[in-house]
């Protein structure tokens, strides 16, 4: 980009051009003095993160003891698969919160989902 | 002036429509405020297309809501997940339109009934276990069996795993469900706090100004929950959506 050094005369042509350039380099500033964070929305998200994962254990409890509850009906045989779906409803909570819980983590490392995360930081807490 | 905070989520006829299978069908203020949901949605996307290079403020707005959603799109289930882009896409905005046009006064959350949101989580589950045969045939059945656990295992495996597939719907619907719920009854709780107080006068009048403050503070916490609720439902959409494409995880 060349700008032609007219002292009289304003080419809209070439002006323009360095009109971005001044910007680019401002945004550039500016973007260099922001502190680099990894995940904008993380914090905002932590209502969300709280409602996801209490949702999901409580409902796969009541799940599971629908479930039972339903068998139940059908067998006559109340209440003993009830019990039995209530303890598998819970577990199935337990096994779904610690999976989105893991999701979560890889989101907010910004591994990609799927890969095993490095050894430094799994072990971060034993630090 | 209404005392009972659940009043706002009556639904009224506005008029009817002739029965489907015996049906009782009607047009009612649920239905009302969804047609308006949608027709602010489709004005929006009118004003935002407007095409210019540099875009103005509606085409930045237009522009960054297709950037946040494919990214989430594109982010948790990945790229090929893009031809789900549109079903997420309409998902958000909905939720997203429907939550912040009950925030209006006088206006109808729809967002706030079973109905909507069981419909909704239903549809988004029915629709991963559709596309997930669509595509891998019955192997798809392979994501209640994970791979590689003892023999013995498999049967408990698989019946947690049915559980917690099972739990996905009622999960989805229900929260967004009772936030929009708990969230209004405690508004509607404390409006009629103000009305109660300053008709008491005196100087129990002057102290009304604490549940306006609440209110206000509230006010604005439901502003966050709607937006949070429907990115949430939409994100939990692209999860969900993994199964899809990732039958042996």
């Amino acid at each position: 980009m060349t700008i032609k050094s007219d002292p009289n005369g304003i080419d809209i042509a070439t002006e323009r051009p360095s009109d971005l350039d001044a910007l680019n380099a401002k945004l550039q500033a500016a973007k260099a003095r922001r502190p680099q964070d990894k995940a904008p929305s993380s914090n905002g998200n932590a209502l969300g993160m709280a409602w996801r994962l209490s949702t999901e254990l409580i409902v796969s409890v009541l799940v599971g003891t629908g479930l039972g509850y339903g068998l139940d009906k059908f067998f006559e045989t109340s209440p003993w698969i009830l019990l039995v779906g209530m303890g598998f409803g819970f577990a199935a909570g337990i096994k779904a919160v610690l999976r989105t819980a893991d999701r979560m983590d890889a989101a907010d490392a910004n591994i990609p989902l799927g890969t095993d995360l490095p050894d430094a930081l799994e072990n971060e807490d034993d630090l | 002036m209404a005392n009972d905070p659940m009043q706002q989520f009556e639904i009224k006829k506005i008029f009817d429509l002739p029965d489907i299978a015996g049906q009782d069908l009607a047009f009612t203020n649920a239905s009302l405020w969804m047609v308006v949901g949608g027709l602010a949605i489709i004005g929006f996307f009118f004003l935002t297309l407007k095409g210019k290079l540099i875009p103005g403020r509606m085409q930045s707005l237009g522009e960054l809501s297709y950037e946040f959603i494919a990214n989430m799109v594109k982010d948790t289930t990945g790229p090929e997940a893009m031809k789900f882009f549109p079903f997420v896409f309409c998902l958000f905005f909905f939720i997203l339109f429907a939550n912040i046009i009950g925030m209006n006064p006088y206006a109808f959350t729809t967002t706030s009934h079973l109905a909507v949101t069981v419909f909704l989580a239903f549809f988004t589950i029915a629709l991963v276990i559709i596309a997930g045969i669509w595509k891998n045939g019955f192997k798809w059945f392979k994501i209640f069996a994970p791979a590689g656990l003892p023999l013995l295992m498999y049967p408990i495996i698989i019946l947690i795993e049915i559980i917690s597939f099972l739990a996905r719907p009622i999960t989805l619907s229900v929260r967004l469900f009772a936030n929009m719920v708990a969230g209004h009854v405690i508004l509607k709780l404390f409006a009629i706090f103000i009305a109660f107080l300053i008709g008491k006068g005196g100087i129990l009048a002057g102290a009304a100004i604490f549940p306006i403050i609440g209110t206000m503070a509230i006010v604005a916490l439901e502003f966050l929950v709607a937006g949070l609720q429907a990115f949430v439902f939409a994100i939990l959409t692209c999860v969900y959506l993994n199964d899809v494409y990732h039958v042996d995880h």
